[in-house]
């Protein structure tokens, strides 16, 4: 056992996720910009981004094979893999609620934007961005959790090429976990475990503090304290000097300019001008949606031709059966999803309204949550399988994947949903204990109303997360020294199993069914929850300050 | 002209009618800050029937603090709020506050605002209808009950939460500030409408307490005045206001009583 290689790699799994939550962040900015921006291009971003968050890890795999370690090749090409995939853990959830913020944009400060003629990307910087703060801080959270949920099947994955199994792997401590575990070395697995526990601590702590002083300052008008700085870090004062200087040389160049006549400048920009920028960032978001959606479709057909004939028949006549193991999931999915919202709801509402108790809970679900599910699940299994398999013979691998689903998506709705009640303005509050309202009262009437729109993105990315949940717990094979988990039927198993067994094509075939019926339910569902959470539910309007 | 009076000799009723009820009181209430600093200190205020009181102070000196303690919305450092002689130690529909933002919920009808104000007590859905359709109408909002509050003018969503807050058939109205986020011509129009909405004899209002900044609003509307100054605040004064209904700002006495407000407040010390 080697402390120094568990350090490193601690340190290298947390960067490597930190960098990628960052690329999330701003091309989330970006994509999400462009969606508003263009009708055309939002409607294909949201249901791919759906879809592409429903789809499992595991599911990948074909394209990472392809496109990464076949075509770009050596540790390179793995490390790309592996970016690629803890990428997939973070990016779609972070991209979904960067998208969901910008569309909840309140009417008026749009108005105002307009008016003082911001134009598009001074309008993304003053306004946009900031107002997808408090969202993307609590997306975070279950990022950076997801993120090391799939450490071990992202950093290393082992593929099934002409009957002998193959191992990629890039350094981090998934890999270290994963190899120690193979050959029997468990107390260079408890140590990274502790180290894992470290790092996810420590990292959770900052996002914490991180959360609070971005809904205080970012979310309109909540009861929390906007921090001012003075009680920063030393790097975080400097930080703030920075911009509060830049803030200062800002404004001498805008003094500069206003040397000119205002009437001037309006002159310059005039309707053309303006017609032509829009005309403009409408072509740029076209052509980026026509790339990204180019390169979707040729890596699909690359893969699609690289299958025999017969094979495709063989995958088509499957079909109805295959349907079937999507509808068990999907009632495994709608199980899982209920439980986690009626504890979200309950669990966060109560927090909310009891300051001392959320202060000690929070820091526990945000440490339970960001360790990694995979890691400690097995423990969890081997104390209490002699009890649930006597007690319940014929369910009790129900229950588990039910437990380990619910590990991996709960934390979605929970936070999201306790970032929107932390968001709800203080006059509500004092509303519903002025009129005495009751906690089913306050919760139909009042509180999910308010946090509708989180509760959406919260719905939405427990639903997509609850999938990979699944992916793990329908198929795991030596979970325990003498045991497999593995379920009676369920899509994920088929994926996994096919995986396991070197037959791409097939999983890559119901991941495909799966993408299309996942599109469908963007589609009708999410996009349409989202146009009304818009239309009806922005708390910000229900404060009037004129 | 003015009757200045002291805090002490209002509660002891030595100005008032002995009949005349007193509705809400508290005993030297004070507020501190979670890091301890006071915002005020030991103010004894009461409200009588049928009485309108307006508290006014510069900025900072914690009027909007005090309101939400006298409804229980924040929980004192000391004192004791009573109303009509039970020690008020929880929120309570009888004390309604109506918000210097305006509050109404964008996913509501404005009958659905108002008749939140009921689900607390027990009427059925109809009864809950005609009682919020009628405090609307109260308020001058009749016809518009099925629009939803982004649908209406700054005004009408004032009225909106004024008439929630009678809706519930409270004892004491609380308003902070209530006209200050209103264009001047509706704020004008509300303020004259104020009184006889409050004092309705289709409401149950016994008393009402205004805090604002706008002075010339303090003397059109109160009967009496609580003058808070210096850190922590105290009541540093009580100012009786004596003339009849409409009052209008042309004339010389509401001057008097503006200006003797205006004095007030630029006291530079506080008498110990």
């Amino acid at each position: 056992m080697d402390l120094l290689l568990i350090g490193f790699a601690t340190l290298a799994t947390v960067a490597r996720v930190l960098a990628l939550i960052g690329l999330s962040i701003l091309t989330g900015w970006l994509l999400a910009w462009l969606a508003i921006k263009n009708r055309t291009f939002e409607n294909a971003y949201v249901p791919l981004v759906n879809a592409l968050e429903s789809i499992p890890v595991l599911a990948f795999l074909p394209i990472v094979l392809v496109v990464f370690v076949s075509r770009i090749g050596g540790v390179l090409g793995v490390e790309v893999s592996a970016d690629f995939l803890v990428f997939d853990a973070v990016a779609w959830n972070i991209w979904i609620g960067i998208y969901q913020a910008f569309k909840t944009v309140p009417e008026n400060l749009l108005e105002v934007a307009e008016n003082n003629r911001l134009g598009s990307l001074r309008t993304l910087r003053l306004l946009y961005i900031p107002h997808s703060i408090p969202r993307i801080s609590s997306n975070i959270f279950s990022s950076f959790a997801d993120a090391f949920f799939y450490i071990s099947v992202s950093e290393v994955f082992s593929i099934t090429v002409q009957g002998q199994p193959v191992i990629y792997k890039t350094f981090g401590i998934g890999t270290v976990i994963t190899l120690a575990t193979q050959a029997g070395d468990y107390l260079t697995v408890y140590y990274s475990l502790v180290f894992i526990a470290i790092a996810v601590i420590t990292i959770t702590a900052l996002i914490s503090v991180f959360s609070k002083r971005a809904v205080a300052k970012y979310g309109v008008d909540t009861v929390g304290e906007i921090h001012r700085g003075r009680h920063y870090g030393r790097w975080l004062a400097f930080h703030d000097q920075r911009q509060r200087l830049s803030k200062y040389t800002s404004r001498l160049t805008v003094y500069q300019r206003r040397q000119r006549p205002i009437q001037e400048e309006e002159d310059e920009i005039s309707a053309n001008t303006r017609h032509r920028r829009d005309m403009m960032g409408k072509w740029v978001a076209l052509s980026a949606g026509a790339i990204i959606l180019a390169y979707l479709l040729y890596s699909s057909i690359a893969l699609a031709v690289s299958i025999p004939f017969q094979q495709w028949m063989g995958y088509l006549t499957s079909t109805p059966f295959l349907l079937y193991n999507m509808a068990v999931d999907y009632v495994r999915v709608a199980i899982i999803t209920a439980a986690s919202l009626g504890v979200a709801i309950t669990l966060g509402y109560y927090m909310a309204t009891h300051a001392r108790a959320g202060a000690v809970i929070s820091p526990l679900i945000q440490v339970l949550a960001a360790f990694p599910a995979p890691t400690y699940f097995p423990l969890i299994y081997v104390a209490t399988l002699p009890f649930l398999s006597a007690a319940l013979p014929t369910f009790y691998v129900e229950i588990y994947i039910f437990i380990l689903g619910f590990l991996s998506c709960f934390y979605y709705i929970f936070f999201d949903f306790w970032i929107g009640v932390k968001a709800i303005p203080s006059e509500f509050w004092e509303v519903m204990q002025n009129h005495e309202l009751g906690f089913f009262t306050r919760m139909k009437r009042i509180i999910l109303p308010a946090t509708f729109p989180y509760l959406v993105t919260g719905l939405s990315s427990t639903i997509n997360s609850c999938w990979a949940g699944l992916a793990i717990g329908e198929y795991w094979v030596l979970i325990s020294p003498n045991h497999d988990l593995i379920a009676n039927v369920g899509m994920m198993k088929y994926i996994s199993l096919n995986l396991a067994n070197g037959n791409v094509g097939a999983a890559a075939y119901v991941s495909l069914l799966f993408a299309v019926v996942v599109i469908v339910y963007g589609l009708f569902f999410t996009r349409n929850l989202m146009d009304l959470a818009r239309k009806k539910y922005v708390v910000e309007e229900g404060i009037y300050a004129a | 002209m003015t009757s200045t009076l002291s805090a002490q000799s209002i509660l002891d009723g030595a100005e008032k009618e002995p009949e005349v009820r007193v509705e809400l009181e508290c005993h030297d209430l004070s507020y501190a800050y979670p890091n301890g600093k006071l915002v005020f200190k030991d103010v004894n205020l009461t409200t009588f029937e049928d009485e309108l009181v307006a508290i006014v102070g510069p900025t900072g000196t914690g009027k909007s603090t005090l309101l939400r303690c006298l409804g229980a919305l924040l929980k004192p450092a000391s004192g004791h709020v009573f109303l009509q002689g039970k020690e008020v130690v929880h929120p309570s529909s009888k004390i309604s506050l109506i918000h210097q933002s305006i509050a109404t919920f964008p996913w509501m009808t404005a009958l659905d605002n108002v008749k939140l104000a009921l689900k607390c007590k027990k009427v059925d859905d109809k009864e809950a209808t005609e009682i919020s359709e009628k405090m609307l109408d109260v308020v001058g909002l009749k016809g518009v009950e099925n629009d939803y509050p982004k649908e209406m003018s700054g005004g009408m969503r004032q009225r909106i939460a004024i008439a929630r807050s009678l809706a519930a058939s409270p004892a004491i109205l609380l308003m902070d500030e209530p006209f200050v986020h209103l264009d001047e011509i509706t704020a004008t129009g509300l303020r004259k409408e104020i009184y006889s909405l409050v004092f309705n004899p289709e409401t149950s209002l016994k008393s009402a307490i205004l805090v604002s900044h706008n002075l010339n609003e303090v003397v059109e509307l109160a009967d009496r005045v609580y003058v808070m100054n210096g850190s922590p605040a105290k009541i540093t004064d009580v100012i009786k206001i004596e003339f009849p209904r409409p009052r209008s700002p042309k004339d010389p006495l509401f001057f008097e009583y503006a200006d003797k407000l205006y004095s007030d407040l630029n006291l530079k010390e506080i008498a110990p």
